[in-house]
Parts: C-alpha cells; structure tokens; sequence
C-alpha cells in the first residue's frame, strides 16, 4: 500500500524489466496493426457487464465491473440548498435596476438559466488511497469539469430544458438549487488507469438519476410531489416511440471519458497498466453528443504524466561493462544517448501534433471510437 | 421524532416494516462476486447492502512499524470498513478518511476474525478484508460479520465454523427494573436503523462450538459459542439475558441462511 500512496497522477508502474517494456513497446508499435498482450485491436475496449439503479437509497447507482475483476459503483445523491448569490451577480442585478426594464428582464433571465460548477460534487474513493490522495482528487476534477463544462446546443423541448447544460438543470429557481453529490466507489485495487471504468461507471448513474418532480411553481420555495414514480430523469428522455421496448433515446448526453495513448504511431484505447507503462502520450479526451446532431463534440482533453518517463533505462551490450569482452569495438563511445533498437529508454520530451490530432478524430470521427461506446452505453438498460 | 412502534406496536405486535418481533429482514447474499480478489460476497439484510472483499492471505507488507505481530507464528488480519458516502438517507462528507462508525466496525471486525479464524495456518502472511457499506439501514456490524465469513469462506480460509451476527433490541421502557408482576418482555429481532436509533440495541455473533478434550464425544450439534457481543445503548440488566437468548436464536437462522448461500453456490 505503502507504495501505491507513492503514485502520482500517473497509475502504479508495473515491475517490468527494461528487456520487457522495449517488448511491449516494439510490439505496439508496429505499423498499423499493433499486437496487444491481451489480442485486442487498437480500438477494442474490454468486456465489461453494467447493471443500472441498483442501490434504492439513491437519486441514480450504477455498477460496472471489467472481466478482470475490477468494478466500480457510482451513487447519485441530489439535496436541495439555497442559492447565495455571489457578489458579481448581485451587482449586475443592482445595476440592472438602474437601467431599463428591458435590460433588468434580460438580466434576471440569465441569472435564472446559468448554475454554479461547484454544484456538482465528485468524490472517488479508490481503496488504499486517502481521499485528498493526488489520484482520487486529480481523477474526480477531471471528470467533473468536463461533465459541468458541457452545454447542450441546437434545439429541441428536451435539448432547451438542458439549457446552460447540466449546471442550468440544477437550478430550481433564483433562491433555490439542487446539489449533486457524485459518489465513486472503486471496489478493488485499480489493476490500470481507472479513469475509463469511473467515466463509463458515472455516466450511466446519470443518466438513471431521477429528481422528484417539482410542483411549485416560479420564486415560491420549492415543493416536490412525494410520488417517485413521478420523478423526472435529470438527463430528460425523448420517449417518441411509445412502445415499452424500444430504448429511450437522450437527447443529451453526459459526457464520457476516453482514456486514450500513442506508441510509435500509434493510437491505442482503453489500454490496460502493462500498455500505459510505455505509452509516449497518455490522454484523457472527453465527448459528448450535441443536441439533436449526430455529431460528437469535444469537450475537454487533459494529458496524463505518462509512468513510462519513470522507468529504468535498458544498457545496450556495448556499454555494459559485463559484456565489454563480447563486444567487438568496446573503445567505441556511445555517449548513452541515442535510440538503440531493442533497448529500452524512457520516453522523453512531447508527442507531435499529427499524432494528437489522429487521437482525437478516432474518437470523434463517424463511426469512431466515442460513437461506438455512446452506443453500447445506450445498449444498458436504463430503468 | 418519536418511533410509530411506541405507540402502536403494544396494539398491533407488528413493527414499522410489518414484521413480528422474531422475524429477520429479508437476507439475501452472494458468493465469488469479484473475481480480482481471493473471495468476496455481497450480502444484503433489508435495506442495508454490504460488499466484502478479501485479499490474502499473501505475505505482509516489509517496513510497516506496526507489524510486531507479523514476525509471528500467526497471520494478521486487516480490515478496512468504507461507509459510501450515498449509503444513508442524507449524503454524508467525511473529513479525511474514516470516521468514529466505520473504525469501531473494523476494530471489532478485526479482533472477531483474528481470534476466530485458524491463523496459525498461515505464518508471516497478511489477510486483508475490506468492506464496502452501499447502503446503511441498521445491523450494520452484524452485516458487515456476516459478509466477511461470507468472503472468508470464499477465500478458502480456513475456520472453525460460521461466525454469524444478528441484532436484538427491547422496546418498551427498557431503562427501568423488569416489573416481576406483569411479566410482559417485548424483545426485537434484526433492527433496522429508525428501530436501532429509538431502542436499546445490542449485537451478538456466534460460531459454532469446537469439540474439544470431553466435548468431544457429544454430538450437540446445536452447542453455539458467543464471538462478539458489543451494545452501545443503556438497558437495565434485568433484560439483558432475554435480548442476549433472541439474539443467538437470530444468528442461527442467519447461519442457515448463510449455509444455504454457500451450498446453492456449489451447484
């Protein structure tokens, strides 16, 4: 455990010798099709089995566990509270009163649409972690500020009740809001970089969270029905077809995650620890579904310290001493600097932009990798 | 608030959620549910849900100060309890870590396994448990038990025999000396939190007991052994021994449910 308090933003370094990361890293770079220790194509996730509201004392749960055993459950919990108004708001609206009635009523409608980020909450809890540990905390502001980041456009009676995105859902009126509270449960050791598991965990508790239904109406203090089945989705639900089976369909979406890396040239996703390991850029790329369009958009990409810059460099036979009698010019200096194939160094400096800009149109791209999790997301049931 | 029991209970005999006094909640549990670790369940009673894990027993972790006893002959037993923070009604933030329920729970949790499992077994080693409260509706510590000797056996660790914990409560006006005329004793079986926060609780854990020196040739199958007995509330002695009787009888229902959960889970 001890060492595990010890990883930084980057997941734990596997113990791999410097013989076995240039293995690994000379096989996932191979042009085009890179072989993966586990026989996935660059762009295959890992199974994984999703239930949704499984816990009755919550807004929204769900559950994901991936075949190799590590599994997640996300607790949705919203509480109502009063909004302060922070002190820029009041002066606008101080100022607004000075001016005409025109001016004050396209003040106080903004006021009334626009939320606070700090309404949404988000904790990890990872096991053998303290919760202000870097990685909980790194991992949960990343999530959280690509889910209050996104705001839903084009139109559309649901798209317009997303207004001001999920933020803009939380405002009851102008004295009253919800508080979200995110709760991430990782509930064994996170054997790779957990981001994509919690993202994909959080994003179907969100989309079960249920609110009860208000029955107050305007500035009045809020009134809720205490009928549950009257709850109404935080992410609403475009039901057209009204047949039972047919899957709802959203017309807005929280966004997911992506955790993305390039060896070599390549582009490789949902990569398990043993790949990260020697991965020359580590991203974590966020979409969500615009509106009504069938286009993704990007939300936010955050780069991840990659662990491969802290591994230990491999010698080549001509430098190492052991080996000095084999090798036939050993007067001939290296100076230890230059790639030597089949020999380990850690991974220095930047990623180039062409590779970046591959990354995030696999992911966005028609048919790509975002619109192909969106999908299978869409696959679970959502009660 | 005070309890709707209070006053209707004496009319109806029926508790806030429609069971008799002598009735458990509904128990429902799980083996093998997380296959990265070495045994693990899930267990419901009620409304309150637990996860347990187990990892081990694998060799100790060097360097830590407080391994004095790892050095021994015996292996040492971790437990880690995490109350969700979406496990009870209103979400509750905990400042940094755990708070004063979740450590008193593993406390007991961890004195409880390290007498009861065979630890000799396993010299220099580690078994590390650790316990997930997905949602919190009373008898938390006698869940949590029962998760863990779920887990447990999962683990293949061996023990000798189920350890399996229940809640008993009296309702009425347990404070005062039992009146000997109108001997009318109200006890509770299985507390659910709104029960456990207005009534003097107790929790008690039992195992089988081991056959040992003249024991040995009685065939008592039915002899029980008291693991962990904790109460927290205020009683007066006069009710004790009758919560102390309804509980064990609770933790033997409990062992056959649990016994019936890991035999369904052979098939």
């Amino acid at each position: 455990m001890s060492n595990q308090r010890q990883a930084s933003s980057a997941s734990q370094v596997p113990h791999l010798s410097p013989a076995e990361l240039s293995y690994l890293y000379t096989s996932l770079s191979l042009p085009k099709n890179p072989i993966r220790p586990d026989g996935r194509s660059p762009t295959q996730f890992r199974p994984l089995s999703a239930e949704t509201t499984i816990l009755p004392g919550t807004n929204g749960s769900a559950r994901i566990g991936f075949a190799d055993g590590t599994q997640a459950i996300v607790g949705v919990k919203a509480e109502v509270e009063k909004t302060v108004l922070a002190a820029d708001t009041l002066d606008s609206r101080s100022l607004a009163q000075h001016g005409d009635a025109l001016n004050r009523e396209g003040e106080q409608g903004s006021a009334a649409v626009s939320g606070q980020g700090e309404w949404v909450q988000m904790s990890i809890e990872i096991p053998g972690f303290r919760d202000d540990d870097a990685l909980p905390v790194f991992l949960s502001e990343m999530m959280r500020e690509s889910l209050v980041g996104s705001v839903a456009g084009g139109n559309g009676d649901a798209v317009k009740e997303m207004a001001g995105g999920l933020k803009g859902r939380l405002v009851i009126n102008k004295r009253w809001h919800w508080r979200l509270y995110i709760d991430v449960l990782l509930l064994s050791q996170p054997l790779a970089y957990p981001l994509p598991l919690l993202s994909l965990t959080t994003h179907l508790a969100l989309l079960s969270t249920k609110l009860p239904k208000l029955k107050s109406t305007g500035e009045e203090d809020p009134f809720f029905d205490d009928d549950w089945a009257a709850a109404e989705y935080l992410y609403p639900r475009s039901n057209i077809s009204k047949s039972l089976s047919a899957a709802p369909s959203y017309p807005v979406r929280p966004p997911v995650t992506l955790l993305v890396i390039s060896v070599g040239d390549n582009v490789i996703f949902d990569p398990n620890r043993e790949e990260i390991a020697v991965a020359d850029a580590v991203l974590a790329i966020s979409v969500t579904r615009s509106g009504d369009s069938e286009t993704l958009k990007l939300l936010s990409i955050r780069s991840i310290d990659p662990p491969s810059r802290l591994t230990q460099p491999g010698i080549p036979n001509s430098e190492n001493v052991n080996m000095l009698g084999a090798t036939a010019a050993p007067g001939e200096e290296t100076g230890g600097q230059e790639e030597v194939e089949g020999v380990w160094r850690p991974r220095r400096g930047g990623v180039k932009r062409s590779v970046i800009a591959r990354m995030v149109k696999t992911v966005l791209g028609k048919g790509g990798v975002g619109e192909e999790v969106l999908e299978g997301l869409e696959g679970v049931e959502v009660q | 608030m005070p309890l709707d029991t209070s006053t209707t209970y004496p009319l109806t005999r029926l508790r806030l959620d429609g069971r008799r006094w002598n009735e458990l909640r509904l128990l429902q549990a799980q083996i093998s549910t997380n296959p990265a670790s070495s045994g693990s369940s899930y267990l419901s009673m009620g409304n309150t849900s637990i996860m347990c894990s187990v990892h081990g027993p694998a060799e100790g972790r060097r360097g830590d100060g407080g391994g004095g006893a790892a050095g021994s002959g015996h292996a040492v037993v971790e437990v880690d309890v995490n109350v969700a923070g979406f496990a009870g009604v209103d979400r509750k933030r905990r400042a940094g870590g755990s708070d004063r329920q979740s450590s008193r729970i593993a406390t007991t949790l961890r004195s409880a396994f390290q007498s009861h499992l065979h630890t000799y077994l396993y010299p220099h080693s580690t078994i590390s448990i650790h316990v997930s409260v997905l949602s919190a509706d009373g008898s938390l510590l006698a869940a949590a038990i029962n998760a863990c000797t779920l887990a447990l056996v999962d683990a293949g660790i061996p023990m000798p025999g189920l350890l399996c914990g229940c809640t008993s409560g009296m309702s009425g006006s347990a404070s005062t000396p039992r009146d000997p005329r109108h001997d009318e004793l109200d006890p509770l079986l299985d507390l659910s939190l709104p029960e456990e926060q207005e009534l003097p609780s107790l929790t008690v854990a039992t195992t089988t007991a081991v056959p040992v020196g003249e024991n040995n040739m009685d065939d008592d199958e039915e002899a029980m052994k008291v693991c962990v007995l904790t109460m927290e509330s205020k009683v007066h002695a006069t009710y004790l021994e009758t919560m102390l009787a309804v509980g064990i009888d609770g933790c033997s229902q409990i062992r056959e449910l649990l016994e019936g959960v890991i035999k369904g889970s052979r098939g």
